[in-house]
Parts: C-alpha cells; sequence; structure tokens
C-alpha cells in the first residue's frame, strides 16, 4: 500500500516525533509513505474557510492534486486536516462549476484536479485496511495491564456523509486499535465529548474552554482506572495534554494523564526509541512506556 | 426587541445562498452538544439562523459568536432539516470579513506568505528526531511564487491587497 503523507502545519512545527512514529509504524506495518511535495497548509478553518470559499477550495484542490499527480491517496493523523480536506473535496466533486472554477485557480499555477486522490484518516488506513490482526502481529512490547481511555477526534466522525468511516453515535475504531495493543480501554460518560481544543473556543474563551475540558477529565478520573490517555488527531493531542497543565494549576485537582498520539504508542510497542517517536509532551509519559510488557521474552 | 421593519429579508441570499436553511424550523439541535455554546459569547447556531432568516443584517454584523466554533461539525450530523448549521457559522465569518476587513484572521498574511499557518520546516528537531528535511512549499523552487500568484486572484486578497504586501 502506498499513501501520500499530509503533515499539516501543527504536527511538523509542534510534534514532528509524532511525524516520526507514523512514518516508521507504518513502513514497519508495509505502507509505503511517498512526500507530497510543496503541500501547504490544509486550509484550516479559521483561515480561507472563513474568508473566501475560492481560495479555501483552491488551496484544498492544490493538496489534492499533488497526491492525484502521484498516484496516491493522502494519510491524515490531524482531524481538523482530514476534516478540511474531505469537505474540500466534497464541495470540489459536488458541483461542476466549482471544479472548473478551482481549475481555473489552480491552473495559474500549473495545477491541476479530477478528483482521484482521497483524503484518508490514518485510523480508517489501520482498522480498514491493514486490521487490527496485523497490528497485534507487529508488535514486540504491550500494554497488558494497563487501563487507556480513548478521545476519538470528532473531525473524523461529523458530518458521517462526508468524512465518516466509523459510527457517529457510538465510534469503536480507536478503541479497537489500542485494544489490539494489549490495553484494557474503560468506557466513561464523557467518552464521546469533544475535547474543546480546536477552532475559536479556547482561543476566544479559555476559562468556559477550561471548565468544558475539566468535566471530561474529571470523568475520567472518577469513573475510569486509567493510566493514559489515546488520541488520533494533533489538537487533541497537544490540547489535552496542555490543558492538565492548566487545570492542575488553577485548581485543586492535579491531573497528570500521560496523551499519546497512536501511532506513538504503536511505534513505542513495536520497540522504536521514546527519544525519536514520543519526545515532546507536558506531562511526562516515560512511565507508560516502562510498564509495557515485552513479549519477546514471553515466548 | 428587533424592529422588523428595518430587516433585509433576502439577507440569507448574500450570507449563505442554501434553500435548506429557510427549514429550520429553531429546535435547538445544533446547540445540544456543541462544546462552543459554553463560549464567553455563546455560539447558539440556531440564533444565528434566525437572524440570517429575519435579516437583521446590523446584529449579525456584530455578532463575535461564529468565531467561537471549535469546526466539530457535530451540528451538521444532528441537525434533522439538512441545515448544514456548521457551514452556516462559516458562511456567516466570511459575509463579515467581506463587510469588515478588521474582521479578517490575522493569520490569513502569514498563510499568504509562507504557505502555513506557523513557521513549520524545524531543521534541527527534525534532524535529532532522525527525519528529514520538511517537502515543504519552500522546497519546490518557484513554487511559493505561483501559490501567491493563484492567491491572488481570490476576492479576500484581491480586495484587501495592502495586507497582502500590495498583493494586486
Amino acid at each position: 500500500m502506498r499513501l501520500g503523507l499530509f503533515p499539516g502545519c501543527n504536527m511538523p512545527a509542534l510534534r514532528p516525533d509524532v511525524e516520526k512514529a507514523i512514518r516508521v509504524s507504518m513502513a514497519e506495518l508495509g505502507v509505503e509513505l511517498v512526500d507530497l511535495e510543496g503541500y501547504v497548509c490544509c486550509p484550516a478553518f479559521g483561515t480561507f474557510p472563513s474568508c473566501d470559499e475560492d481560495g479555501y477550495l483552491a488551496l484544498s484542490g492544490w493538496n489534492m492534486s499533488i497526491a492525484e499527480e502521484k498516484g496516491v491517496d493522502l494519510l491524515i493523523e490531524c482531524g481538523s486536516c482530514y476534516s478540511s480536506l474531505r469537505t474540500g473535496r466534497h464541495h470540489i466533486l459536488g458541483s461542476d462549476s466549482t471544479k472548473a472554477r478551482v481549475n481555473e485557480l489552480l491552473a495559474i499555477a500549473g495545477k491541476k484536479i479530477d478528483g482521484k486522490a482521497t483524503p484518508r484518516h490514518i485510523t480508517d488506513v489501520m482498522y480498514h485496511d491493514i486490521g487490527c490482526k496485523t497490528i497485534r502481529s507487529s508488535i514486540r512490547k504491550s500494554l497488558e495491564g494497563l487501563h487507556a481511555v480513548v478521545q476519538y477526534p470528532c473531525h473524523t466522525l461529523f458530518p458521517s456523509e462526508i468524512v465518516g468511516f466509523d459510527n457517529p453515535a457510538r465510534p469503536h475504531v480507536l478503541r479497537e486499535l489500542v485494544e489490539a495493543l494489549g490495553a484494557e480501554v474503560d468506557s466513561y460518560s464523557c467518552e464521546y465529548m469533544c475535547c474543546g481544543g480546536a477552532g475559536g473556543f479556547h482561543a476566544t474563551s479559555a476559562p468556559q474552554a477550561e471548565a468544558f475540558a475539566k468535566q471530561k477529565f474529571d470523568a475520567i478520573r472518577t469513573e475510569t482506572k486509567a493510566d493514559l490517555i489515546v488520541v488520533s488527531c494533533i489538537t487533541c493531542l497537544m490540547y489535552m495534554d496542555h490543558v492538565q497543565v492548566s487545570l492542575s494549576k488553577n485548581g485543586d485537582t492535579k491531573y497528570a494523564y500521560p496523551v499519546f498520539d497512536y501511532n506513538q504508542l504503536l511505534a513505542l510497542c513495536m520497540g522504536f526509541d521514546p527519544r525519536q517517536v514520543a519526545s515532546i509532551a507536558d506531562v511526562p509519559r516515560d512511565g507508560v512506556w516502562k510498564q509495557m510488557t515485552s513479549l519477546d521474552s514471553a515466548t | 426587541m428587533f424592529n422588523l421593519s428595518d430587516a433585509k429579508p433576502n439577507l440569507w441570499k448574500e450570507v449563505f445562498e442554501s434553500g435548506e436553511l429557510l427549514h429550520c424550523f429553531n429546535c435547538g439541535s445544533c446547540i445540544s452538544g456543541c462544546p462552543a455554546s459554553e463560549a464567553g459569547e455563546p455560539l447558539l447556531i440556531r440564533n444565528l439562523a434566525r437572524k440570517v432568516i429575519l435579516g437583521l443584517e446590523e446584529e449579525l454584523e456584530e455578532d463575535d459568536s461564529p468565531w467561537a466554533c471549535v469546526t466539530c461539525s457535530r451540528c451538521e450530523e444532528m441537525c434533522p432539516m439538512d441545515v448544514k448549521p456548521f457551514e452556516l457559522a462559516l458562511a456567516i465569518r466570511r459575509w463579515q470579513c467581506r463587510i469588515d476587513d478588521t474582521r479578517i484572521p490575522p493569520v490569513l498574511p502569514e498563510f499568504f506568505g509562507r504557505g502555513y499557518t506557523q513557521s513549520v520546516e524545524q531543521k534541527e528537531l527534525r534532524k535529532s528526531l532522525g527525519l528529514d528535511a520538511l517537502p515543504s512549499l519552500g522546497t519546490v523552487p518557484g513554487l511559493l511564487e505561483k501559490f501567491q500568484a493563484m492567491l491572488r486572484e481570490v476576492e479576500i486578497i484581491k480586495n484587501n491587497a495592502y495586507m497582502f504586501g500590495g498583493a494586486a
């Protein structure tokens, strides 16, 4: 399987260790990742989609045209990038006049879009194309004995008609992927609640956004035995990690749940070096890999 | 109280020309589960739909709440009338940017200048993680210029060239 890695902005700018984890773990699973040279911002919803629709769709088309030229679909971890591109594609292909306008703009840069390349979320590819069985047999260390909770990226669930590959009301894909690594995934009342980290919520209303996040963390604290939180979206990752520092500073309760992108956890279970695949975080994560069980010695 | 005699009945066509918007019966499904409905200035999408449908232009112009949206799109899933509430929030943002350039997000000139919302190259950090250089826009000779030439043709940049290094 060959896919074009679409890194977005936040991953290379702030969490390139996640990019490293994706590159090494996907290679281990037999997926060839090709670069999309000259890719640009997805565009993020707070940029062109909020000011100019032509600009939005031209940039969306720009990124998909690079993948199309290489004959690959796009592999995306960031929820917003995935949703922006997927929705962009839906609009471009949804009307002949829109597609013509996008191609008119792209022609200025010598580019063109037919619609052959599809944006795919990384959990969709891992669950539906690779499969939990293959993932289970690729690991050398297990999370046996550890409890996890999962954070489903909203942008991969809604609107299901455009972005969907999981059950939008009762998602299970990320849960099963984490279970494949040996962890027990605990359910809790706020499991399907948004992290609140994307868009303008925290930027316009920091105290309210943190109170919103506190509901989720308090539910994790009181209803689960979680040792870690697993996400598959760069915004969920950075926000759920960092907001614990603010909540702990501003309130009476201390929160220190290690937060991992799924592929970071997978790469660690495959035996890759945490200094390369999981080196950047606010809440320390080394306790988790120290508790992993080696499957090599068990056999 | 709003005085509907001052309202602009065709405002919806300027903002969000979607016949579906008129099917909104104000049920509030778009608000239930919306994180930004808890924002400082709460995002209450059904109220925005009302403002657009009734043509309350001034109220809509001054409304900051669409900018609190987390973009999760849950409302699109929940809306029983297929009004596309998230698309509406974005459309209101665009309409506000068209009539008031101070609404244009400051990140837009940054995006125009480099292709990203922030500096993405991180050369030293990438090296320490064993990653090759990022295949970014700047690594393909001449591509940044083409990217900017394309964007100069879109309305928001054409009409606000002063923000984009005199783009036009």
